[in-house]
C-alpha cells in the first residue's frame, strides 16, 4: 500500500499554511480573548476559493479531493482551530448535503453563493433535548398548502452568529419516527429565523456558537433537502463527512501544539541543560508525535476511502475518535512541558488545550463514535 | 597575456556625501595592495569629473584611469559596463573591485559576464590567502551562513562590497596620484537603456540602516499603547525604532520599521532589543549589531542567548525604567 | 470559389501579437538553516521543503498583471532538481501557461555565472520570437542579484533592474525604480529582460481551484543539459570561475551577561557596568557611576 503525499497536496499545505501564518496568525490571540469572529480574514479568504472546497469549478469551487480538503482544514487549524470550525462546518454538513442531495435547481439556487463564501453555511440538529440522541428532536415542519412552517430551537450551532443558509433537521408529523424526519434549508432572511446571543464557550471563541430560534418560519417546497423521511439519511451522511473535517480540525492543533512543545524543550532550561535533554520530555515528545502520525494515518485514509466510492462511515469515525483523543493528550502533554508557562496566555498551548477538548464533543461524541464503530463490526457478517 | 597585480577600483561617484562606498573599498585595497604588490587604482567614468578624480586619490588610488566625455554624464549601465570591461581587457588589472550600491549589483555581474570572469557578490570581508589569492567573504541564506570564495584561474578576479563593510581612510592632500585618460572608443555602442528622468529622491529608509543605535520591540511589549513607549525612549537615545513582523502585522508600527527577512538590516553600535523572542528571521538581520542589550522575561528566548546583556525583566517596565534613567542622568 | 468570397466579405481584423513572457523563478529552501555539504560547497537542498522564492514570486506577480491588462503568453522556467516542479505548479496554478523545468545532474551546484548560461540556451533554443524576460532581483537563499543582468548579457538584450513598475507600450516598456537614492524612470525596447524589486509587486496568494485544475494537465516540459546543446559531460561545478572554500555560520562571541531582579535595579546595574557604552553611542555624556565622583 503506497502511501505518499503527492505534489498537489504539499502545495496545497504550502498555500495555506503560508496564508495562515500571514494573514490569521497575528490575530489569534486577539481574536480568542474578543471572541470576536475575524470577517476580515473571511473577506481575504474567499477568492482563493475556501469556502466552496469540494465544490464543483463549474460552480464556483475549487474541486478538491477529500484528501486536499483534509488538509486545507487541519492547516486552517494548525493556526486557528476556530477558523477552521468555521470552514469545515461550512464545507462539510453545510454545502455537502446540497451538493449530495439536492435537485438541479436547489444546487444551483443555494451552492454558488455559499461556495463564494458570501452565504455561510451551518447545520443545526442539537437541541435542549436532544443531543446524542437524535431521537428527541422536536422542532417540527408542518406541510402547509405551498411550504412548510418551522417552529422550534436549536441550541450549539456553529457558525450560527454568521450563518446565511442553515441546513435545520425537523420532524413532521406523524408516530412513524423514519418516515416523518427532513432537512430544510433556511436562508438567513427568512421571516421567523432569528440568532440567538453567542456563547460563551471555553475554546474555539473566534466561532459565534449560538442558538438558532423558527418561529413560525415558512419555507417553499423547494426548501425541501430530498423527500420527506430522508432526515436521518441526510443528516447521518452529512455527519460521515463532517467528522473527516474535525478529525482534520483535531490533528492540526495537535500538530500546532506538538511544535510548540519541540521548540519549547529546546529552548527552556532547567538544572543547566534544556528540557529536551531529560528522557522525561523526550518520551512525552515521542508519544505525541507517534500518535499525531497515527491519527493522521487513519484521517487519511479515511478521505481516500470517501474519494474511491466505498463505504466510509466507520472509518471516518474512527479517524474522529482517534484525532480528537490525540488532540487532548497532546494539548495536554504540551500545557505540561511548558510548565507554568503553558498555564499562561503569554503562550498559544493553553488555548490549543481549550480548543482541543470539543472535538471529542461536537459532530458525535466519542461515544457516539464508539456506537458507530461497533456497529459497523458487529453487521459484518459472521 | 599575464596581468599586472593591480587593484581596481570603480568610481561610484554618485551621491557622494552620502555613498562613501568607493572610498571605503580604496582603503581596503591598499591593505590588500601591500599584500599583492600591485597598484590601487580607481576607474571614473563620467564628466567634469575631476573632482572625485582628486578625491580618490586623496583616498588612496595611486592611479585614476579617468574617462570624461558628455557621453557619459549620467549613469548608464549598458554604456559604464562596456567601458569597464574595455578598460579591464585594456590594462588587464588582477582584481577589480565594485561597491554593492544597486548601481554595483547591476554592473559588476554584466563586466564579470563580458570577461568572462567569476564575481562574488554582497562581500563583507576581502582578504589575500598564501597563495596571493583575493578570498572573497559573502554571507549567503539571508546571513545565517558565510562563504568564502575564491577565483582561481579566470581573471581579473571580482566581487562587489557592501557599503559600510571597511572604513575609509582619512583623506590625505599630499598622497601623490597619477591620472591616465584614455580616449573613448569609436565603437562604443549605442545605449538601448534610454533614461526618461532621475530625481534625487533619498529614502527615509536610510535612518534605520545607518542608525548608531537601534530600539527593536517585539510581542512582548504587550500592546500598541505600550509599544510607543519605544519611540519615547529612542527620541532620548536619539535611536531608530524596528519592529519584528508580528509587530508590524499586528500595527503597533509601520512596515517601515520592519527589521529582519523581507525587512532592513541594521548594524548599530548598540542594540536595545525589547520583548522580541528572537526568531531567525529577525535575527539574521542583526549579525552586524554591535553591543545589543535584550529584554524579555523569558530569559531562555532566542533573542537572549545572542545578547551581552540579557535582561530578564517585562519589556515594558524595563522600557519605562531606562527611560526614567536617562532623563535622570541627563539632567543632572 | 467559396474560400475567396470568405476572405472578401469577412471582416479583417489586425493580427494581434501576444506578449511572450519569460518569467525565471527559483526554488529555496524553506528553512533558514541548512547542512552544507563540503565537497561541493553547496547547500544539501534535499534535506529542506521548497518554497518559491520571494523575489522570483513578484516577477511572475508582475507577469501575471502585464497578462491581466495587456494579454500575454507566460512560460516560468526554472533550473533545479525535481522536486523544484512543484513551484512550475504554483506557477500555473495562479495563471502562468507553460512550464519548463532544466534539470540535469551536471547542473547542480552552478553559480549564476553558469546559471545564465543555462538559462540563456533554453530561451534561445525554445522561445524564439520572446519580448520579455522578467526575474526576481535577488534570491532569498544565494541573494547575488547576478542572475537577471548576466542573463541579459547571454542573450544580448538590453536590461532594467530592480524594477517597481513595469509598463509595456507597444514594442517599449517603461520601468519606474528607486535606486540609490535616485527615482528614476527608464525605457528600453523589447526584448529586453526586467529585474523585479522585492519591495514591488506583492505576490497574490493561490487561489485553492487554481492548484486542482493546475494539476489536472501535466505540462512541465523537463530538458536536460544535453537537450539545450550542453555535452554529455558538462558539469557546471567545474564550469564555475569561481569556487567555494569553506561555509560557516557566522559566530557570535557574546558575554553574554544576566542580570535578574526589581526593574529598577537591573536598569542601575546595566548603566553602572555598561553606561560607558551607551554614552559613547549616544554621544552624550550620561554622567554614570562610572563618571560620579560626589
Amino acid at each position: 500500500m503506497e502511501f505518499n503525499p503527492c505534489m498537489k497536496h504539499q502545495l496545497i499545505r504550502k498555500t495555506v499554511r503560508e496564508f495562515a501564518e500571514s494573514e490569521i496568525k497575528p490575530h489569534v490571540s486577539t481574536l480568542d480573548r474578543e471572541s470576536r469572529f475575524p470577517w476580515d480574514i473571511v473577506e481575504k479568504m474567499k477568492p482563493l476559493n475556501f469556502f466552496g472546497l469540494q465544490v464543483p469549478h463549474a460552480l464556483g469551487g475549487a474541486g478538491l479531493d477529500t484528501i486536499s480538503y483534509a488538509v486545507v482544514i487541519e492547516e486552517l487549524s494548525r493556526v486557528s482551530a476556530a477558523v477552521g470550525l468555521c470552514v469545515t462546518v461550512h464545507n462539510s454538513v453545510g454545502i455537502f448535503p446540497i451538493l449530495e442531495f439536492g435537485t438541479d435547481k436547489q444546487i444551483k439556487r443555494f451552492v454558488p453563493p455559499m461556495a463564494r463564501g458570501d452565504s455561510i453555511g451551518a447545520f443545526c440538529l442539537t437541541e435542549a433535548n436532544a443531543g446524542s440522541d437524535a431521537g428527541g428532536v422536536e422542532t417540527h415542519a408542518v406541510e402547509v398548502e405551498d411550504g412548510f412552517i418551522l417552529n422550534g430551537t436549536k441550541i450549539f450551532v456553529t457558525n450560527g452568529g454568521v450563518c446565511g443558509t442553515v441546513l435545520v433537521f425537523a420532524v413532521t408529523e406523524g408516530e412513524d419516527r423514519k418516515s416523518n424526519t427532513g432537512v430544510f434549508v433556511i436562508e438567513g432572511d427568512r421571516p421567523g429565523f432569528s440568532v440567538g446571543e453567542i456563547e460563551d464557550l471555553c475554546g474555539m471563541r473566534a466561532n459565534p456558537v449560538s442558538s438558532l430560534f423558527f418561529e413560525d418560519c415558512w419555507v417553499p417546497k423547494t426548501n425541501l433537502l430530498g423527500r420527506l423521511g430522508q432526515g436521518i439519511r441526510i443528516g447521518l451522511t452529512a455527519l460521515d463527512t463532517g467528522r473527516i473535517g474535525v478529525a482534520a480540525q483535531a490533528l492540526g492543533i495537535a500538530q500546532a501544539a506538538f511544535e510548540d512543545s519541540v521548540s519549547y524543550a529546546r529552548e527552556r532550561q532547567q538544572f543547566n541543560r534544556p528540557l529536551s535533554k531529560f528522557q522525561t520530555i523526550q518520551n512525552y515528545l515521542a508519544e505525541m508525535a507517534t500518535a499525531i502520525d497515527a491519527s493522521r494515518l487513519l484521517l487519511y485514509r479515511a478521505a481516500a476511502q470517501k474519494d474511491s466510492g466505498r463505504p466510509f462511515s466507520a472509518q471516518a469515525s474512527m479517524a474522529k475518535l482517534h484525532c480528537s483523543a490525540t488532540a487532548r493528550d497532546v494539548t495536554d502533554k504540551a500545557v505540561q512541558i511548558h510548565g507554568g508557562y503553558g498555564y499562561s496566555k503569554e503562550y498559544d498551548v493553553e488555548r490549543y488545550f481549550r480548543d482541543a477538548k470539543v472535538t471529542q464533543i461536537y459532530e458525535g461524541t466519542s461515544e457516539v463514535q464508539r456506537m458507530v464503530i461497533a456497529n459497523s463490526i458487529l453487521s459484518q457478517p459472521r | 597575456m599575464s596581468c599586472n597585480r593591480d587593484i581596481w577600483v570603480f568610481g561610484d561617484y554618485r551621491n557622494y556625501f552620502q555613498n562613501r562606498v568607493t572610498l571605503q573599498i580604496l582603503a581596503r585595497a591598499v591593505d590588500l595592495a601591500s599584500k599583492t604588490g600591485g597598484k590601487v587604482c580607481a576607474v571614473v567614468l563620467g564628466h567634469h569629473t575631476d573632482e572625485f578624480v582628486a578625491e580618490y586619490i586623496a583616498h588612496g588610488a595611486q592611479i585614476v584611469y579617468a574617462m570624461d566625455d558628455p557621453r557619459l554624464k549620467s549613469y548608464s549601465i549598458e554604456t559604464f559596463s562596456w567601458l569597464m570591461a574595455w578598460l579591464a581587457k585594456k590594462y588587464q588589472p588582477e582584481i577589480l573591485l565594485v561597491g554593492a550600491t544597486r548601481f554595483g549589483q547591476d554592473m559588476a555581474p554584466r563586466v564579470a559576464k563580458k570577461l568572462n570572469t567569476g564575481l562574488t557578490a554582497d562581500c563583507i570581508n576581502l582578504e589575500i590567502d598564501e597563495n596571493g589569492l583575493l578570498v572573497q567573504i559573502a554571507p549567503s541564506f539571508g546571513g545565517n551562513l558565510i562563504a568564502k570564495i575564491i577565483t582561481p584561474v579566470h581573471r581579473p578576479q571580482m566581487a562587489t562590497v557592501r557599503p559600510g563593510t571597511f572604513q575609509e581612510l582619512p583623506h590625505d592632500n599630499h598622497a601623490p596620484g597619477e591620472v591616465i585618460r584614455p580616449v573613448l572608443p569609436d565603437d562604443l555602442p549605442k545605449d538601448r537603456n534610454r533614461l526618461i528622468s532621475s530625481e534625487y529622491r533619498p529614502s527615509k529608509k536610510q535612518k534605520i540602516e545607518d542608525a548608531d543605535i537601534v530600539i527593536c520591540g517585539g510581542r512582548g511589549m504587550g500592546s500598541k499603547g505600550k509599544f510607543k513607549k519605544l519611540f519615547d525612549l529612542a527620541a532620548l537615545m536619539n535611536a531608530e525604532v524596528g519592529a519584528t513582523r508580528p509587530v508590524v502585522y499586528s500595527e503597533w508600527a509601520s512596515h517601515d520599521a520592519l527589521v529582519g527577512q523581507a525587512g532592513k538590516n541594521i548594524k548599530p553600535k548598540i542594540l536595545l532589543s525589547f520583548g522580541v523572542s528572537g526568531a531567525i528571521q529577525h535575527t539574521a538581520a542583526l549579525i552586524d549589531a554591535k553591543f545589543i542589550v535584550a529584554v524579555n522575561k523569558n530569559p531562555n528566548a532566542a533573542m537572549m542567548k545572542m545578547a551581552d546583556v540579557a535582561i530578564v525583566a517585562d519589556a515594558n517596565q524595563a522600557c519605562l525604567g531606562i527611560i526614567k534613567a536617562i532623563r535622570e542622568k541627563i539632567r543632572n | 470559389m467559396k474560400t475567396s468570397i470568405k476572405k472578401m466579405t469577412g471582416k479583417w481584423k489586425r493580427p494581434k501579437i501576444m506578449l511572450k513572457i519569460i518569467v525565471c523563478i527559483k526554488q529555496v529552501p524553506m528553512v533558514s538553516e541548512l547542512p552544507w555539504n563540503p565537497k561541493t560547497g553547496t547547500l544539501k537542498r534535499e534535506l529542506a521543503q521548497g518554497m518559491m522564492d520571494p523575489s522570483s514570486a513578484r516577477a511572475l506577480e508582475s507577469a501575471l498583471q502585464i497578462k491581466e491588462t495587456k494579454g500575454a503568453h507566460i512560460t516560468a522556467v526554472t533550473m533545479g532538481p525535481a522536486m523544484a516542479e512543484e513551484i512550475l505548479h504554483q506557477a500555473k496554478a495562479l495563471g502562468a501557461d507553460e512550464g519548463v523545468l532544466l534539470t540535469d545532474p551536471g547542473m547542480a551546484g552552478a553559480d549564476t555565472f553558469l546559471t545564465s548560461r543555462i538559462l540563456a540556451a533554453f530561451i534561445q533554443e525554445e522561445c524564439q520570437g520572446f519580448h520579455l524576460v522578467l526575474c526576481g532581483s535577488q534570491t532569498s537563499d544565494s541573494e547575488t542579484a547576478q542572475v537577471g543582468p548576466q542573463l541579459a548579457e547571454e542573450l544580448d538584450i538590453p536590461a532594467i533592474g530592480f524594477a517597481d513598475q513595469v509598463e509595456i507600450n507597444g514594442r517599449e516598456v517603461e520601468v519606474h525604480r528607486h535606486v540609490d537614492d535616485f527615482f528614476e524612470i527608464l525605457d528600453m525596447d523589447l526584448p529586453g529582460l526586467i529585474t523585479v524589486d522585492l519591495s514591488a509587486y506583492k505576490p497574490r496568494y493561490l487561489a485553492l481551484g487554481g492548484v486542482e485544475k493546475a494539476f489536472e494537465h501535466p505540462w512541465i516540459r523537463r530538458l536536460s543539459a544535453r537537450d539545450l546543446g550542453f555535452d554529455e559531460k558538462f558539469s557546471a561545478v567545474k564550469e564555475s570561475p569561481t569556487r567555494i572554500i569553506d561555509v560557516y555560520s557566522p559566530t557570535t562571541q557574546k558575554a553574554n551577561r544576566v542580570l535578574k531582579g526589581a526593574v529598577k535595579q537591573v536598569v542601575d546595574q546595566l548603566f553602572e557596568e555598561y553606561g560607558k557604552v551607551i554614552s559613547s553611542a549616544m554621544g552624550k555624556d550620561l554622567k554614570t557611576h562610572e563618571h560620579d565622583g560626589v
